[in-house]
């Protein structure tokens, strides 16, 4: 510490220079940070097993496909894939009826109940014993027969559809009730109103809440989980990933984990990529409702 | 008129069957049942308020609401200043602003159980890319056992931040955006710099908005427990069992650490006083923080 330094004293620009350049630093790491585990991810599928287990690299040094090629025909994840894909897409457009049918009626008619509806759908929201539920909802799936299909596992994930409904409902009240009354007095009814009018007028909100429904389903594990103990060929990406981490020497599989983890992200990152916003929409749909 | 009621009804229907049927008819289940002793099979027995005596002795059960607390915590300190500071940041102008917003926004759309295997690959002691990283500059000498008794908490709680931080800076985002802008001009005219602003225009402004941010961050931190099954199963010893997680394995003794029988009985008392519990913390918060507003 010399005495000159006291005397020295930043130009505005220079302090300006350094505050931009400290903020910078911190946004960049902050951003590195977050993607680090997606990014190698997404590279260490195409190493050999030899270099992700002592290679210390990131970006790999050879190319090779053959990690995927295990893991769809060795590993059964085409299985997973295909029924990930069925219990996300029914899920969804099952959700998008479903709220959107009853959001229609609380939003546009006055009726017995109501309110009662309305509290019943937030208390779901809010009221959560855990795991406790899956014991009787799988119970009423042996009743019903369908435990032993993805039938089960979507019925119940249509259930929970409060989310969208909140999300729709939200929306619902930027569509202009006379176009209802004009489409009655043009000879639609109740059916043909909501089929004609307020579907195609509600097509943003049902692109966010179809999304939400969509993420939320390709997601799930816990679920399905419960449903394939006894049925191992109904598991999902995210069941039969985890799976993995348990099974015979785990530690010997991370060339399958990787390849296996890539296919379960890459679909969500990939709408991602094209609809960020969608994306974020969900989130603040939600808690707003 | 009356023939709309009908098809209201018709519409609502089912929604409200699904909801009655899959989402009340299991809670008034577990409701009965967390008076018997029942494990699935046989027949239900009545033992009153039996299970609830046995929760006030049962040691591990206390010690993963012991975890869940500083799981949450841990999280909870770090994700929401980390996101609060994020959010005022991208709520400037500043170039490539949506850019970053969608960087940090990324890891939330991911599922937890998805992520948790990644963070193996990348945790993993044996043969994991982070020990390989830290080993080959030297930074460590031996490899650390991050999934073992001492680090899998902190691990656990990375891989929650990690997770979550996104989430949070949107939801401040939106706070910030509705803060009038007349404000900030006000400010400016009286000569305020960018911290007073701060100070005294942003943060008493998100006051409200920030309350129920974290009271929903309090919320999801008590009842995250999917990375955790995936990435440790509750160990090593129940080092990392968190209240859910234990909860989990009473219903559907499985992989890693079992339990060994089912306890639908016990397992119901528990999911209820789990409940409690986490509906007891978001109120005492709500309290506080109300009180707090009055101070200020």
């Amino acid at each position: 510490m010399n005495r000159t330094n006291a005397n020295f004293t930043f130009s505005p620009r220079l302090a300006r220079w350094t505050g931009k350049t400290v903020l910078w630093v911190f946004l960049l790491t902050v951003a590195a940070l977050l993607l680090f585990p997606i990014v190698l991810v997404l590279l260490g599928s195409f190493k050999t097993n030899q270099e992700l287990t002592s290679g210390a690299t990131i970006w790999p040094k050879v190319w090779n496909f053959s990690n995927y090629a295990q893991a769809w025909e060795g590993a059964n994840f085409s299985r997973f894939t295909l029924n990930s894909i069925f219990v996300s897409v029914t899920t969804t457009i099952g959700t998008l009826i479903v709220a959107s049918m009853s959001a229609y009626a609380v939003n546009r008619v006055h009726f017995i109940g109501k309110k009662l509806y309305t509290l019943l759908m937030a208390s779901t929201l809010f009221i959560s014993i855990g795991a406790v539920v899956l014991r009787p909802q799988f119970d009423l799936m042996v009743m019903l027969g369908l435990n032993k299909t993805l039938w089960g596992v979507v019925i119940i994930l249509v259930s929970a559809h409060a989310t969208c409904y909140f999300i729709l409902i939200g929306f619902f009240e930027s569509i202009p009730k006379d176009l209802d009354e004009a489409a009655m007095i043009d000879g639609c009814n109740f059916y043909s109103v909501y089929w004609r009018i307020v579907l195609p007028l509600l097509r943003p909100a049902l692109a966010v809440a179809g999304l939400s429904a969509f993420q939320g389903s390709w997601n799930e594990y816990i679920l399905p989980l419960v449903f394939t103990m006894s049925n191992p060929e109904l598991q999902t990406l995210p069941v039969g990933l985890a799976n993995l981490r348990y099974g015979i020497g785990a530690a010997a599989e991370i060339q399958l984990m990787m390849a296996g983890a890539c296919l379960s992200i890459l679909p969500l990152l990939v709408v991602y990529v094209f609809a960020n916003k969608s994306f974020m929409q969900v989130t603040l749909g939600a808690v707003k409702g | 008129m009356k023939l709309k009621k009908v098809h209201a009804y018709v519409f609502v229907f089912p929604s409200l069957f699904l909801t009655l049927v899959f989402g009340i008819y299991p809670l008034l289940w577990a409701l009965r049942y967390m008076f018997y002793d029942y494990q699935g099979f046989g027949t239900p027995v009545f033992i009153g308020l039996g299970n609830f005596t046995r929760i006030l002795r049962d040691h591990q059960f206390w010690s993963s609401v012991g975890n869940t607390g500083i799981y949450a915590l841990g999280k909870l300190l770090v994700t929401l200043p980390m996101s609060l500071v994020l959010a005022i940041i991208l709520n400037r102008k500043l170039k490539g602003r949506s850019l970053l917003r969608a960087i940090y926004y990324l890891p939330t759309i991911f599922s937890a159980s998805v992520m948790a295997i990644v963070f193996f690959i990348i945790f993993n002691s044996y043969n994991g890319i982070l020990n390989q990283l830290l080993l080959k500059y030297h930074l460590v000498s031996a490899p650390i056992n991050w999934l073992g008794a001492d680090y899998a908490m902190l691990t656990t709680i990375i891989i929650a931040i990690w997770g979550a931080i996104g989430n949070y800076m949107l939801l401040f985002l939106a706070g910030l955006q509705g803060i009038p802008n007349d404000l900030y001009e006000a400010a400016s005219l009286d000569g305020a710099n960018e911290f007073q602003k701060l100070k005294y225009v942003t943060i008493p402004m998100l006051g409200p908005v920030m309350q129920m941010i974290i009271m929903l961050a309090i919320t999801i931190s008590l009842k995250g427990y999917e990375s955790i099954m995936v990435l440790t199963a509750g160990g090593p010893y129940g080092k990392t069992e968190v209240m859910y997680l234990y909860l989990f394995k009473l219903l559907f003794p499985v992989s890693g650490e079992t339990q060994g029988i089912q306890q639908l009985g016990y397992g119901s008392a528990v999911g209820f006083t789990t409940a409690l519990i986490v509906g007891g913390v978001t109120l005492i918060y709500f309290r506080i923080s109300k009180k707090l507003n009055d101070v200020y």
